[in-house]
């Protein structure tokens, strides 16, 4: 089980998230956050947080996003396991998923 | 007894819900020992967690292994029954810094000092948690807590030293949030025949939030941290000289240098000496007694004429 960032991330990004995530495996993408799934140790702390409510457990997760697991899986595949989102800083790509959202006006 | 058993980390995940605060460092403790199982290659049912009392000791509810949420500080005396009774299993203790040092630090001394084959993970936050945030055995001084509002008065312990103190064959430190590390020390703990303990920086985000900050934040890890490995070279100071690091040393006074040092922190396996096991002399002993005068009579001795008079 992991938590998962849904649409409403996608070009929020405001990060508050990121603060409270005491393992540091929240990683940014080009325009949504990804939560990696193996290194999530499901705190919870992240999902209280988010201003635009975009994060949820992974069973939790709304019908019409739950898509977003794999994206958040997805978004993993080349970098395996970095072990800390902060090394890494912006990753400028999104999973096709994000990135077929149409933008959001700012 | 490693066998060919393949479980995964799903497979010690219990059905109960995991109940810290959201962003506790225990979180990542639990992750971490659950993603370590597997390799054990030992069935389920043959592994047993012991705890006492504190936000730690909620561990055994989320293990799907045996388990037993026992009495303050006493899980190395349970623990340490069990091991002897039961030497075929796997036994962990889990228990944090005002379980295992204060209401507890008698228990933790015998069990270090006998050398049980148990595995203590002490969880360390430097505050008493469940009770909402009084000082512990390991706050530093002047800290300010609700029961210190002018500042903790006591010197604190050092766990390792004290360990090391109370003749630990195997003494070690690492982080909540460093998986890696953690998982690599808990293997070498658990392949040590005896006690092993090991002392994890756990934050506790309501109590006691960042304590450990230093030594977490990419930014100053590198120069707040000795990562010590077994014959690697390190420094205790940038300008001193060159020690390899040795942890399977007879002698305790390097490993004593480092429980002291606090710039830099050192962490990883600061001793691991061979010593032998509290339950394989008990059962060794018991079994040479049988064998010699036969199994005992309980209760004949129970009916014997060895006794006392109490007069009054
Ligand atoms: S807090 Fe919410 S909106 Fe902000 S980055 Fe995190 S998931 Fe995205
Ligand atoms: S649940 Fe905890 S570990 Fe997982 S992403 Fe959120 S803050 Fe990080
Ligand atoms: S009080 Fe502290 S140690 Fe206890 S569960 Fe909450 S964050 Fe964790």
């Amino acid at each position: 089980m992991t938590y998962v960032i849904a649409q409403p991330c996608v070009d929020v990004k405001d990060k508050a998230c990121i603060e409270e995530c005491p393992v540091d495996c929240i990683y940014e993408g080009q325009r949504s956050l990804y939560i990696h799934p193996d290194e999530c140790v499901d705190c919870g702390a992240c999902e209280p947080v988010c201003p635009v409510e975009a994060i949820f457990y992974e069973d939790d997760t709304p019908e019409e996003w739950k898509d977003y697991y794999k994206a958040n899986v997805e978004f993993f595949d080349e970098l395996g396991s970095p072990g800390g989102a902060g090394q890494l800083g912006l990753i400028e790509r999104d999973h096709p998923l994000v990135a077929g959202q149409p933008v959001r006006a700012a | 007894m490693p066998t060919d058993i393949a479980l995964t980390p799903k497979d010690f995940k219990s059905d109960q819900e995991v109940r810290w605060c959201p962003g506790c460092g225990d979180y990542a403790i639990l992750a971490a020992v659950q993603g370590f199982m597997p390799e054990l290659g030992i069935a389920r049912e043959n592994i047993v967690f012991v705890s006492g009392i504190g936000c730690s000791s909620r561990f055994p509810y989320y293990m799907n292994t045996y388990g037993m949420h026992s009495v303050h500080g006493r899980a190395p005396a349970i623990a340490t029954g069990l091991a002897c009774a039961r030497p075929d299993l796997s036994v962990w203790v889990v228990t944090g810094d005002g379980d295992a040092l204060s209401i507890g630090g008698n228990h933790l001394i015998h069990a270090l000092r006998r050398n049980v084959n148990l595995k203590i993970l002490l969880f360390n936050n430097e505050i008493y948690g469940l009770t909402k945030g009084q000082y512990s055995p390991t706050s530093e001084r002047g800290k300010i807590t609700r029961s210190t509002p002018m500042g903790s008065l006591d010197e604190p312990f050092r766990p390792l030293s004290l360990a090391i103190g109370a003749e630990a064959s195997f003494v070690a430190r690492t982080i909540d949030s460093d998986r890696g590390h953690l998982t690599d020390v808990l293997r070498q703990a658990a392949a040590h025949q005896g006690t092993a303990l090991v002392e994890i920086y756990q934050n506790c985000n309501i109590f006691n939030d960042g304590a450990f900050d230093t030594l977490k934040n990419p930014a100053t890890r590198d120069d707040a941290l000795l990562r010590l490995e077994h014959g690697r070279p390190y420094r205790l100071a940038p300008d001193a000289e060159e020690i390899v690091h040795d942890v399977e040393d007879p002698d305790p006074t390097a490993a004593f240098t480092l429980s002291r040092l606090r710039h830099p922190t050192p962490i990883g396996v600061l001793r691991s000496v061979r010593r032998p096991a509290y339950d394989q002399l008990m059962n060794r002993q018991t079994a040479g007694a049988v064998a010699e005068r036969g199994p005992g009579d309980l209760a004949a001795l129970l009916a014997g004429t060895d006794s006392w008079t109490v007069r009054g």
